[in-house]
């Protein structure tokens, strides 16, 4: 579903990727983990374009995403991205937030837009606020918007940028919880996080990130329990014994 | 030798002798409807000009450097100086629609530093929330980042308005008769300088009161969606 051959990125001189392959199938539920710095954000914002590619092939469905050709707003729609900072349009209500792309992109009437919205606000334990704007909203509710309103486009794939880093510790959970729900609907998804336990019990498959590339990827029992690499022990070791 | 003349006397030499207060009534005129059509033409103007600022386009972005940089870098009575005696000697379009044009094409060059900031004031996650749901470019500013960089520029564009409606009253430099220019001309007439000036004073006072009372209630209105 996601191919990613020798992908590099470089910020100036600075290279942040340094030659990332890698291949996602349909249906997984991928957790990137590693140090901060390590390159994971960059990676995937690299999924869906937000950063533009210094050198290598990103494929989506066979297609080659990073070429003057591609139309990267079509393929951006199949690809919701939910990001640290919730990103929510503040100066749109609830329901608007979520009905405004599938409408503007012409993909359902504005009626099911708004009929699908709550459909997805109800899945997120939302609906009562679908009239409100996002500034009357708690961190957590608003990150279960963002991921509603990613949703409301019908995405293959999920990308979650930390998704719940900008949290306060007691709203992490029902964020967390609609992840999970999402992954066993048989979602593809990428999920950067800081959250060990969550990565182990909800990906069926996790890389370790450090230094710009994959240092290495397994199961999450593989990684977890069993980890191969020196930089992998070490930053395990660092976040499990808290 | 000075005169002493009642207030009276003074009130009918400036105002209602020879019909002078016709000459204000037509001077408010006169500098509303420049000030409106300037307006207008300074926020297109200001506007296009903050995209040629904001673009990647190395030319657009020259033009619209130097079209801020000149246009701030010297004084407007010189501006509407050339417009009118230079760019326009040999257009006689109506004094006032110069004028106007003069002022909007001055207004541009402040308005597009209002919204070039106003559209950078707005967080790249948005543009990025945009983006990411598959809205183009266009899309993603004209339904996210404008709606929310009008409503933090807006008081800076009202600023604007005001400074612009008092900046007008340089058009006597090229013979156009505005409030200032009626009031100056009263003056003259009568060689009474206090009454016609205060006057003046008074008119651009007002205006300006009434339009701080409208924009003030559009701002209240546009501040709606951050009422929790």
């Amino acid at each position: 579903m996601i191919k990613v051959v020798d992908l590099k990125k470089n910020f100036d001189k600075l290279e942040v990727l340094k030659g990332i392959n890698e291949h996602i199938e349909k249906g997984e539920v991928v957790a990137v983990i590693g140090p901060s710095g390590s390159g994971k954000s960059t990676f995937l914002r690299c999924l869906n374009l937000l950063e533009d590619v210094t050198e290598g092939e990103i494929y989506v469905d066979d297609e080659l995403i990073n070429s003057p050709k591609a139309d990267i707003n079509k393929i951006r729609q199949k690809m919701g991205m939910v990001f640290q900072q919730f990103n929510l349009f503040p100066h749109l209500k609830i329901i608007d937030n979520i009905t405004l792309a599938p409408t503007l992109l012409n993909k359902m009437s504005k009626e099911d837009a708004v009929k699908r919205a709550y459909e997805l606000l109800e899945r997120v334990g939302l609906k009562d606020k679908a009239e409100s704007y996002p500034a009357s909203l708690s961190g957590g509710q608003k990150q279960r918007v963002a991921i509603a309103r990613a949703l409301a486009m019908d995405p293959e794939i999920m990308l979650f940028d930390e998704p719940t880093s900008a949290l306060d510790p007691e709203m992490v959970g029902e964020v967390l919880d609609v992840i999970k729900d999402l992954a066993r609907s048989g979602m593809t998804m990428v999920i950067v996080t800081h959250e060990m336990g969550f990565a182990r019990e909800v990906a069926t498959r996790v890389l370790f990130m450090d230094q710009g590339i994959i240092m290495e990827s397994g199961s999450p029992a593989e990684i977890f329990d069993n980890p191969q690499n020196e930089r992998t022990k070490l930053f395990l070791s660092k976040v499990l014994n808290l | 030798m000075a005169q002493l003349l009642t207030v009276s006397e003074i009130l009918y030499k400036c105002f209602i002798k020879e019909d002078r207060y016709k000459l204000m009534i037509s001077g408010i005129g006169v500098t509303l409807k420049v000030s409106l059509v300037a307006v207008v033409l300074g926020v297109i103007i200001g506007f296009l000009i903050a995209l040629c600022n904001l673009s990647k386009n190395k030319i657009l972005k020259t033009i619209g450097g130097i079209y801020t940089d000149v246009i701030r870098g010297t004084p407007s009575v010189t501006q509407l100086m050339l417009i009118y005696f230079v760019v326009f000697a040999a257009i006689r379009w109506e004094k006032w629609i110069i004028c106007a044009i003069a002022f909007g094409i001055n207004s541009g060059g402040y308005v597009a530093e209002i919204i070039r900031a106003g559209i950078l004031s707005i967080d790249r996650g948005q543009t990025e929330a945009g983006r990411s749901l598959g809205l183009n470019a266009k899309q993603t500013m004209v339904k996210i980042v404008l709606p929310q960089a009008i409503k933090n520029i807006f008081p800076a564009l009202c600023n604007e308005f005001i400074v612009l409606i008092k900046e007008t009253a340089i058009v006597g430099y090229v013979g156009l008769m505005d409030i200032q220019k009626a009031g100056d001309f009263i003056k003259s007439a009568t060689f009474i300088p206090f009454a016609p000036l205060f006057a003046t004073a008074i008119i651009y006072y007002v205006i300006i009161k009434v339009l701080n009372i409208g924009l003030k209630y559009i701002e209240k209105r546009l501040r709606a969606s951050e009422i929790r």
